[in-house]
């Protein structure tokens, strides 16, 4: 199917013997935003690190664009056009925040070290491009007049966005969003939705996001699954998640279905 | 606070005493006192005794210091000053009762030298001032009253009038200098730095002819070093990896040198500059060799690998199996300079000019390296691997590429050094170069090219400079690893970064605002 950016088949990852992702399926369109859910623990992280390639999942498939991507190196996944950003912020830390987006840039560009020591035309041209593109993408992720201070003197939030823009910076078809609101207060978590919604509308990237609050997960998501013990146990849109009484009990444990009904009817009665 | 107040006291007094007995045993005050008395020009024989008042002005001195730190930052004015008079009266006991010890030994005349050789006995004279037993007294006298001292001044420096006056007076002279600077003509402004590039270059051409041989010797040294710590600091402070075995890098161009251009061992007489360019082959090709097995290495794993490699290769060069092809222990003599438009290089400032040009080329390569895309995929990979991976880096590529420009800094230098020298042994490839040459860069700033330059002058040019206190040189080592952890943890002139979205681009000549990326 051509609308399909990236899929999952049967993939499993194991460590010794615990199972940490276990023959899951996800099928992810372009140009949405597809959420993945669960508890501590549920394998999330672990399917977005076989994705980008750290790991090498045992068992299955993972398709990008059709073309197997499984058991290649993370440089030569981050080329095809994945990006990612992590669950504890790895900003390069020493480096100023705009150097950090000419990281980000770095499969884009193309002239090596000797373009370096002879400033070739090569070269000035493509510093000034990749300059002016960063200073566009700092504007983008909204650090504009921050691009010379060193990534961890910024504050919080900002690192955050700022690794996103990291991301941005190669011009990725797909996105990984690891937990991109962790630690945020609730301003800030509203401006990272919007800029979560930018990067689909506005640029047309599809994104898988792994996310906690679920406010922001049942606002921006178009897709959730849902990850338990490494298994999906439900997919859909975010009405239908809400309503699996699976997904609660992953939540609340067993019987935790039947509490949630009977609070909703309260708040109802009581409404 | 939780530490009482009189028992600071003591502990800093004790510290001071402790500082001013180690350093009595040492034998290094009177080393000290040689020295400034020939820095300000009273020459002191070679074993006579230094104008006594030195010994005096150091105990002031060590008196004021241990009042002044007990003086502390907060509580009432009397007991502060209180504090500061009961430190040196402290250290000031400390060493009395060292003294005692002093007195007892020269009377009982006990040769103490047999175990402490700085302890002659006119070193423990000049320690006392000259006063033998009254010398008691005398310190106790001095450390009071120096403590006394030093905690008033220290209360009065540190009080709010005089901390008020001290930020006036430094903002005026900032705005003094701006207006300076404002009123410069524009093109002053603009080229001023070429402008003291110019009168640098100036200086670097005129001074070595007049500073004489030996001088030219040390700068040139400093100068092979700076080298060395720009290839080491491309490896160490840009790609983040810690390579211990420098030196066989240097051993691969000095060799290269000595075999294509000396009459011994082999006759190959090619001249300096083909052999140089061997020289810097050589070590890329040794780099190559020792880094594509090992770049999946990391840390200390790196670190014991590429230490080990250095010793392999100096022992190599020092075994009966290569004699014939590089002359063994012995090493090999007579390798010849190089000539330049028909004149041979013979003198040290010869050698100076061409290590100025080596270190001229090598900042060049560093800069535009660490400002490009290869530095910053370099600098990413030392922040975070992983990270820098997942942004498109391949590693190991990256990682070998450091290494190999790095090793061909190495290269040139022990080219340079060799043709220099006119002899390369194995000895001068050993383990304590390559940490000489990785202090250096740590001590001055990694990726800090003034910071390297100022590491290689500190601890290669001053214990040239200052020959007395070579033996002093591990124990000062030490120390000033010990202070600059403390005091300046980045380095004695930190590295800092490019100012690339507001400041102008020395590449692009042009200032990109914000709206001109947008237009771009």
């Amino acid at each position: 199917m051509p609308d399909i950016i990236i899929e999952t088949k049967e993939v499993s990852k194991i460590f010794g013997g615990l199972t940490a992702v276990n023959k899951v399926n996800l099928e992810i369109h372009k140009h949405s935003i597809y959420s993945i859910i669960g508890p501590n623990g549920a394998g999330k992280t672990t399917l977005f690190n076989c994705i980008s390639g750290f790991y090498k999942p045992e068992l299955g498939e993972i398709l990008f664009q059709g073309e197997c991507i499984q058991g290649n190196s993370t440089d030569f996944i981050a080329t095809l056009g994945i990006s990612r950003t992590y669950q504890n912020i790895r900003l390069f830390s020493k480096l100023t925040a705009i150097e950090n987006i000419m990281v980000g840039q770095h499969t884009k560009l193309e002239s090596n070290w000797l373009d370096a020591i002879l400033h070739t035309p090569r070269f000035s041209q493509e510093n000034k491009k990749s300059r002016s593109e960063a200073i566009q993408l700092l504007k983008f992720v909204g650090l504009t007049g921050f691009g010379d201070f060193l990534a961890c003197n910024l504050p919080y939030g900002m690192q955050r966005r700022l690794e996103i823009g990291r991301a941005l910076a190669n011009e990725p078809l797909l996105l990984l969003l690891d937990e991109p609101t962790a630690g945020m207060n609730p301003q800030e978590t509203v401006e990272m939705k919007k800029l979560i919604r930018q990067l689909r509308d506005e640029l047309g990237i599809s994104i898988i996001l792994i996310e906690h609050d679920m406010r922001v997960v049942m606002d921006i998501s178009d897709q959730i699954s849902v990850l338990d013990y490494g298994k999906k146990i439900a997919e859909g849109p975010p009405k239908e998640i809400q309503a699996n009484s699976r997904v609660i009990e992953a939540y609340l444990g067993p019987g935790g279905a039947a509490l949630a009904k009977k609070y909703q009817n309260r708040r109802r009665k009581n409404a | 606070m939780n530490n009482h107040p009189i028992r600071e006291s003591f502990q800093k007094g004790m510290v001071f005493a402790i500082i001013v007995i180690f350093m009595m045993m040492t034998g290094f005050h009177m080393i000290a006192a040689t020295l400034v008395s020939k820095i300000f020009g009273v020459y002191v024989l070679r074993g006579s005794i230094p104008d006594v008042r030195f010994m005096g002005y150091v105990h002031i001195l060590f008196g004021f210091w241990s009042g002044w730190s007990a003086s502390g930052k907060t509580g009432k004015t009397p007991a502060r000053i209180f504090q500061g008079f009961a430190a040196g009266l402290i250290t000031g006991g400390f060493i009395a009762l060292f003294d005692l010890l002093l007195n007892f030994l020269i009377l009982s005349g006990t040769d103490i030298r047999e175990y402490l050789s700085a302890l002659s006995i006119e070193s423990m004279d000049y320690f006392l001032l000259n006063l033998r037993q009254t010398g008691i007294l005398a310190h106790l006298g001095i450390y009071a009253t120096a403590g006394l001292v030093g905690s008033t001044i220290a209360i009065f420096l540190r009080s709010e009038s005089v901390q008020h006056m001290w930020q006036n007076l430094k903002s005026s002279i900032s705005n003094f200098t701006t207006q300076i600077n404002e009123a410069l003509p524009m093109f002053v402004r603009k080229y001023g730095k070429y402008l003291i590039y110019l009168v640098l270059l100036a200086a670097l051409v005129i001074l070595p002819t007049k500073w004489g041989s030996y001088m030219n010797f040390v700068i040139g040294l400093v100068g092979l070093y700076v080298i060395a710590g720009i290839g080491l600091n491309i490896i160490v402070g840009l790609s983040g990896q810690l390579a211990l075995g420098y030196a066989a890098f240097f051993a691969m161009g000095a060799y290269s040198v000595g075999i294509f251009n000396a009459p011994e061992p082999h006759h190959l007489m090619w001249g300096f500059w083909p052999a140089i360019v061997i020289a810097v082959l050589m070590a890329i090709v040794a780099a190559f060799v020792l880094g594509v097995p090992i770049m999946r290495l990391r840390g200390d794993y790196l670190a014991i690998v590429t230490l080990g490699f250095g010793e392999i290769i100096r022992i190599l060069l020092k075994s009966d199996l290569l004699t014939n092809f590089t002359g063994g222990p012995r090493g090999i003599h007579a390798i010849q300079g190089p000539t330049l438009f028909g004149k041979p290089f013979t003198s040290d400032i010869d050698y100076v000019y061409l290590i100025f040009a080596g270190v001229a080329l090598s900042i060049f390569i560093y800069n535009r390296l660490q400002d490009s895309r290869t530095g910053r995929a370099w600098l990413a990979i030392k922040e975070d691997p992983i990270a820098a991976q997942a942004t498109g880096i391949n590693l190991q590529k990256y990682k070998l590429l450091a290494l190999v420009i790095g090793a061909a800094f190495a290269g040139l230098v022990g080219g340079i050094s060799a043709a220099r020298n006119q002899f390369t042994g194995p000895n001068d490839h050993s383990l304590m170069v390559s940490i000489n040459v990785l202090s250096l860069v740590i001590v001055g700033g990694v990726n800090s090219i003034p910071g390297i330059i100022l590491g290689a002058f500190t601890l290669k040019g001053l214990p040239e400079i200052l020959r007395e206190v070579e033996n002093y040189r591990q124990l000062a080592f030490g120390a000033l690893l010990i202070v600059m952890m403390l005091m300046r943890p980045d380095g004695l002139w930190p590295s800092s970064r490019p100012q690339m979205e507001k400041g102008d681009c020395s590449q692009n000549g042009e200032n990109i605002t914000n709206d001109g990326g947008k237009n771009a």
